[in-house]
């Protein structure tokens, strides 16, 4: 059965045979494209059986997007070549930078949100999307530490990307959950702050609080299911903005396939309830 | 705010995850502890993509120390490549000269033979060479042409058994301790389909499948065989590399006199 993606669920390598038979309606699977830069082998012919029966989003977490230098090309030809391959249904980067000196920092780290930082990423998102020749989807970053020097707010900076770039938005309810918990805003408030037009994808996740901190400091762990105040932010989200895929991330603790399908059913469900109260409002 | 002071920004992120958290102040509203967050989030993902890969290594040290020990080689050599799967050709040969690892001198080579394994495992696909192709050569022909081997294929020689304490770790529920011998060892990884086969090797197949991997003819790689091994047979060999699916296709050598 072919359907327009609805929920769908972080691939992982122990649940490629229940992805391949997976038949719930909408569902679709996300991998992250730098663990497919090799050349061949069973890592391939997985993606390639599971790409066969679902539609498949790509999220990188290499391109360096607000880093002060610009995206590698030879990562960006590697990112093409995936994307010629698996035609996926989405692609999407974070606002974050991982690279710089030739070295590469296994993280998605801040940078000042000033005026010449939204030039410079504008420029690197406008490079990928030539190099992929497609749309990508911009992800909202889990903040740790507030920095001084910004010029702009998170929201603000991010509809400015989407206007100057025509990129659009993978919204991470859980960093926004997270990040206003760390750095004392408000997370409803973030969340309503953003154009629907401009939502393409929404990420689910779980997080913890700090060993030391407790819960004034949240860390996005991707390790448990995702959090009831998070669902809460969901439900007003899509009840404003319609139906989106949406995904559920988890990366660390990995349950039991079952589980995470039970997660991704309940965000069917959600998604569902939209589209029949559009469909009675029409 | 001008490009100058942003990298001035970066320049002082990077000081504050070498160590020096200090250096970030500047650009920091109140004392971060959430900065720590970054530092751990960094070192684990390069450890963890280390212990991905060296899975035998790992299985030797422990743990504890197998984390320890990738924790300060990805400080001294960072991943440079978010492909992280491609991160650590250097990790064995850092291993070599780690001095807490002076005791294991073998843990170099166990940490060799993981990496070969992963590249074997993670290589281009290619149909194998059947038997009917290679019989179809002529013996005039063996010197002017080559056989490549299939992507997947890797070859190590070792001065003692590294090869077979590596082979002894991969199934470790068999519970026999295993000594390190004092004899020379070869092995060879191929991956015909989705599986990565890992097979001791004479010092015949070795030579042989050396040469081939340098681009010798056919010719050249037998006689480097003979050299090995006078006893050898260039007909046996060659069935075990059809039989392993070691060759993807026979080429024409343009030069054949090098």
């Amino acid at each position: 059965m072919t359907t327009a993606p609805g929920a769908g669920l972080g691939l992982k390598p122990q649940h490629y045979a229940e992805a391949i038979s997976e038949s719930a309606a909408g569902a679709w699977f996300e991998v992250h494209p730098e663990n497919y830069m090799c050349d061949g082998g069973p890592r391939h012919a997985a993606l390639a059986a599971v790409r066969e029966r679902h539609p498949l989003s790509l999220h990188g977490v290499g391109l360096s997007l607000a880093g002060d230098e610009p995206p590698d090309e030879a990562q960006l030809a590697r990112l093409r070549h995936l994307v010629d391959r698996y035609e996926p249904c989405l692609v999407s980067e974070h606002l974050a930078w991982s690279r710089r000196r030739g070295a590469y920092n296994p993280d998605l780290l801040p940078f000042p949100r000033t005026s010449a930082a939204l030039a410079r990423v504008a420029e690197h998102i406008d490079r990928t999307q030539e190099a992929l020749g497609r749309r990508i989807l911009i992800e909202n970053p889990s903040l740790y530490v507030a920095l001084d020097g910004h010029d702009l707010s998170e929201t603000e900076f991010l509809i400015d990307l989407c206007r100057s770039t025509g990129c659009g938005l993978l919204l991470d309810v859980n960093n926004v959950y997270v990040s206003a918990n760390n750095l004392g805003y408000v997370a409803e408030t973030y969340i309503d702050a953003i154009p629907a037009s401009l939502i393409g994808e929404i990420h689910l996740a779980g997080h913890a609080p700090d060993a030391t901190l407790g819960h004034d400091l949240l860390i996005d762990t991707h390790g448990a299911s995702v959090d009831e105040a998070v669902w809460d932010l969901y439900r007003h989200l899509i009840t404003r903005i319609g139906a989106r895929p949406t995904l559920i991330e988890r990366d660390d603790n990995v349950p039991a396939y079952a589980d995470l399908a039970a997660e991704r059913h309940a965000a069917s469900i959600i998604l569902t309830g939209v589209r029949e109260a559009v469909l009675v409002n029409a | 705010m001008s490009t100058r002071e942003e990298r001035t920004f970066f320049d002082a992120f990077d000081a504050a995850v070498a160590g020096d958290v200090a250096a970030l102040s500047p650009w920091l509203k109140q004392p971060a502890p959430g900065f720590s967050v970054y530092r751990n989030t960094i070192a684990s993902g390069s450890v963890g993509a280390l212990a991905a890969t060296f899975t035998t290594v790992q299985l030797m040290t422990g743990e504890e120390w197998f984390r320890a020990a990738a924790r300060e080689f990805s400080r001294a050599h960072p991943p440079v490549d978010p492909a992280l799967l491609r991160y650590g050709e250097t990790f064995p040969d850092w291993l070599a000269n780690f001095p807490p690892a002076a005791d294991t001198p073998y843990l170099a080579g166990i940490a060799h033979l993981d990496w070969l394994w992963w590249q074997s495992w993670s290589a281009a696909d290619a149909t194998a060479l059947d038997g009917v192709a290679l019989a179809r050569l002529t013996a005039e022909s063996l010197g002017s042409v080559k056989l490549d081997l299939h992507p997947a294929v890797r070859t190590a020689s070792f001065e003692t058994g590294i090869p077979s304490l590596w082979l002894a770790h991969q199934a470790p529920l068999s519970g026999e301790p295993h000594l390190l011998s004092d004899a020379p060892e070869r092995i060879l990884f191929t991956r015909p389909g989705l599986h990565v086969q890992s097979h001791l090797v004479d010092a015949a197949t070795f030579a042989f499948l050396d040469a081939l991997q340098r681009g010798s003819s056919i010719l050249v790689a037998a006689e480097g065989a003979l050299v090995a091994d006078p006893t050898c047979s260039l007909p046996d060999i060659l069935a075990g590399g059809i039989a392993l699916g070691l060759f993807s296709s026979i080429t024409p050598i343009p030069d054949p006199s090098r």
